[in-house]
């Protein structure tokens, strides 16, 4: 049993990296965020794998569901999206690697190093494992978490306002285009404006010219 | 479905089969089982469709393919896999081959969580409420692939409204079954079935009410408010008519499924009416009492259960079928519902759509995850909670005190949402107007 979860371990990280590289190195920025999505599965499928099973749902339900089709309405709402003909490195490319990996490595190090790799010995049978469901999850969050929980609340309510308040546009200021139905009542009423300004003796036939679209569609 | 297994080959027949022979056998049939449903139901949706939605329009519709028109799903089945596979020379080859696929496998997940009859859950997952909304929110990935992927306009128009859509109205949805999950105290499916045994009052609400298998969510004011909530964004989510503004064929063909042809366009078809069923179902079964109803739970107590191993096998078969009868009989009259509706109403507009999900379900639901609160509150807490007023009443007191507090309170924010928005409506009418006069 340790084996195959060894092996199904193995087979999901070596699928959230290829995708997280694909995420990099992809040209057309759709394909990319598509990776991402890829990504997101795979680290869902490593929440199960430690029988985390919320957790798993939960990535699922907020980064599959909601992040990536709000990436993805993004990229489409711009454009450009396709960027065959940009240069992805520049000249001074390994520069830029030996940089990179001297960062990671100051991070990774000391880490490394004074890990002491010593895995906890498996409890006796019969203790009851502990288990990150949605009701501990929940007690934890009102009671040893609440000011983190409240934080972070704000926090999300904050960017919520500050994107109304990015997003909101002055209803004068706006354009907006207008549906048949509005253009046949501005039609109406410029015809109402003219009558009333010069008063013409014949009455029928500006009527007649009115009533004709109204009966077409 | 394991324990059924386990007690019919090691059980009946004795034949001592080992543990891990019979997981693996319970689980093939369970697959099998479950894919082989999923596009059956789907068949016999579209013929139910077609002919209901003819008798309103008083037509016949399809009656010329076997007995009243029955075969005619296959027929169409057939039409479809015979068709050519046109892919647009511009069109991404490889997301336009795989967004099928995105939506059609979620749709077919979703399945693995729906419980059928008593013990007939394919899999009872603790979290199988949540299970199934997070899966369902996947198909939209795939909604945007193929709208994108076919480089045609209105493939793309019809995948940015059906995604906007889906996005609004998974929050009223998933509110709405907030409430309940409050009142369960959990997520899996099975859980919020047994919560609703009783007779128009749940007995775990209230001891002592006789079991028919009747005590339904929707006979609570907390249960009505979320359920015609829940309906709405059903509706919504799943592209039925009042809200098929993804699909509106006046306007942009066929929304995201324009490019696709055959097969392909056959797969969305699936996913769609796939999906349909299992909204209806997920209706029945929260706030109907899914497989509950006269006669299935004494059935069902008689057979082979953990709890009663020594019981009659051919109880579990008779409380299976009437269960399963009750569950496929509320989940048939929700779709004729949905398909009466398209029958009565015109299509939204999209501004009418988002006004609506934002400004109205929202509210109603967040004032209904109070009540729901309160009807916890009342009905379950003591001095240990802080519930101090509670002290002493009886059960029935208790519950009739939770009743009128939560009926107040929803018919309360029911009047005072229609008349704010109705009065926004209104205002926004008058100003559009004002705008129009100054243009003019």
């Amino acid at each position: 049993m340790e084996v195959v979860v060894q092996v199904v371990f193995g087979l999901i990280a070596l699928f959230i990296l290829v995708a997280a590289a694909m995420v990099v190195s992809v040209r057309n920025v759709i394909h990319s965020a598509l990776w991402l999505i890829a990504c997101f599965f795979g680290v869902g499928a490593l929440y199960l794998l430690l029988q985390a099973e919320f957790l798993a749902v939960v990535q699922v339900l907020v980064y599959v569901g909601a992040v990536s089709v709000l990436i993805l309405f993004a990229i489409m709402l711009t454009r450009q999206i396709s960027g065959e003909g940009v240069r992805q490195l520049t000249s001074r490319w390994p520069v830029v690697l030996v940089v990179t990996v001297l960062l990671f490595a100051t991070v990774m190090a000391p880490t490394l190093i004074n890990q002491q790799w010593n895995v906890p010995p498996a409890p006796p049978l019969g203790t009851p494992e502990p288990i990150a469901g949605p009701a501990e999850l929940g007690r934890g969050f009102v009671n040893e978490f609440l000011i983190q929980f409240q934080v972070v609340g704000v926090l999300l309510t904050v960017a919520l306002i500050g994107a109304i308040v990015i997003a909101f546009e002055e209803r004068a200021r706006r354009r907006r285009v207008l549906t048949l139905a509005e253009e046949l009542e501005l039609k109406r009423l410029r015809e109402r404006a003219t009558q009333t300004e010069t008063p013409e003796p014949v009455e029928a036939e500006p009527v007649a010219r009115e009533t004709r679209p109204a009966s077409e569609g | 479905m394991y324990d059924m297994l386990a007690a019919l080959i090691n059980g009946a027949l004795g034949w001592g089969w080992p543990e891990w022979a019979l997981n693996l056998l319970s689980y093939i049939l369970i697959v099998t089982i479950v894919l082989v449903v999923a596009p059956l139901q789907m068949l016999f949706f579209t013929y139910y469709e077609r002919r209901v939605i003819a008798r309103m329009q008083d037509r016949v519709g399809p009656n010329r393919v076997g007995p009243e028109g029955i075969w005619q799903p296959i027929a169409d089945g057939v039409k479809m896999f015979t068709k050519e596979d046109i892919v647009p020379q511009a069109a991404d080859r490889i997301v336009h081959f795989l967004a099928p696929c995105v939506v059609v496998a979620p749709t077919v997940l979703m399945f693995a969580v729906v419980p059928w009859g008593p013990g007939m859950v394919p899999v009872d997952l603790p979290t199988g409420l949540l299970f199934f909304f997070a899966i369902s929110s996947i198909s939209a990935v795939g909604l945007m692939m193929a709208g994108w992927a076919s480089n045609n306009k209105f493939s793309l128009l019809g995948a940015m409204r059906a995604v906007a859509q889906m996005v609004s109205y998974e929050i009223p949805a998933v509110l709405s079954l907030i409430a309940i999950v409050m009142i369960v105290g959990s997520l899996s499916i099975n859980e919020i079935i047994a919560y609703q045994t009783g007779l128009i009052i749940s007995n775990r609400d209230l001891p002592g009410i006789p079991d028919l298998g009747l005590g339904w969510f929707v006979f609570t004011p907390v249960g009505f408010v979320a359920f015609i909530a829940f309906f709405i964004a059903a509706l919504a989510e799943g592209e039925r008519t009042p809200f098929d503004i993804p699909e509106a064929d006046s306007e942009i063909v066929a929304g995201y499924m324009t490019e696709y042809s055959g097969m392909k366009f056959g797969l969305f078809y699936l996913a769609q009416y796939v999906l349909n069923f299992l909204l209806c179902a997920i209706t029945a079964i929260i706030f109907f009492g899914g497989w509950q109803g006269p006669g299935v739970g004494w059935l069902y107590a008689q057979g082979i259960t953990p709890d009663n191993p020594n019981g009659n096998g051919l109880f579990n078969v008779l409380a299976g079928v009437l269960g399963v009868f009750y569950f496929l009989l509320k989940t048939y009259i929700f779709f004729f519902v949905m398909v009466w509706l398209r029958g009565a109403f015109p299509r939204l507009r999209i501004d009418q759509l988002m006004d609506f999900g934002w400004k109205f379900l929202i509210p109603l639901t967040l004032a209904n995850l109070f009540s729901a609160a309160l009807w916890v509150a009342f009905t379950r807490w003591g001095p240990a909670e802080g519930m101090l007023i509670t002290v002493g009443w009886s059960p029935v007191l208790r519950w009739l005190a939770a009743f009128v507090v939560t009926l107040a309170i929803n018919l309360g924010v029911y009047l005072w949402l229609t008349r704010v928005y109705a009065a926004s409506q209104a205002e926004r009418r008058r100003a559009e107007l004002e705008e129009l006069s100054a243009a003019a």
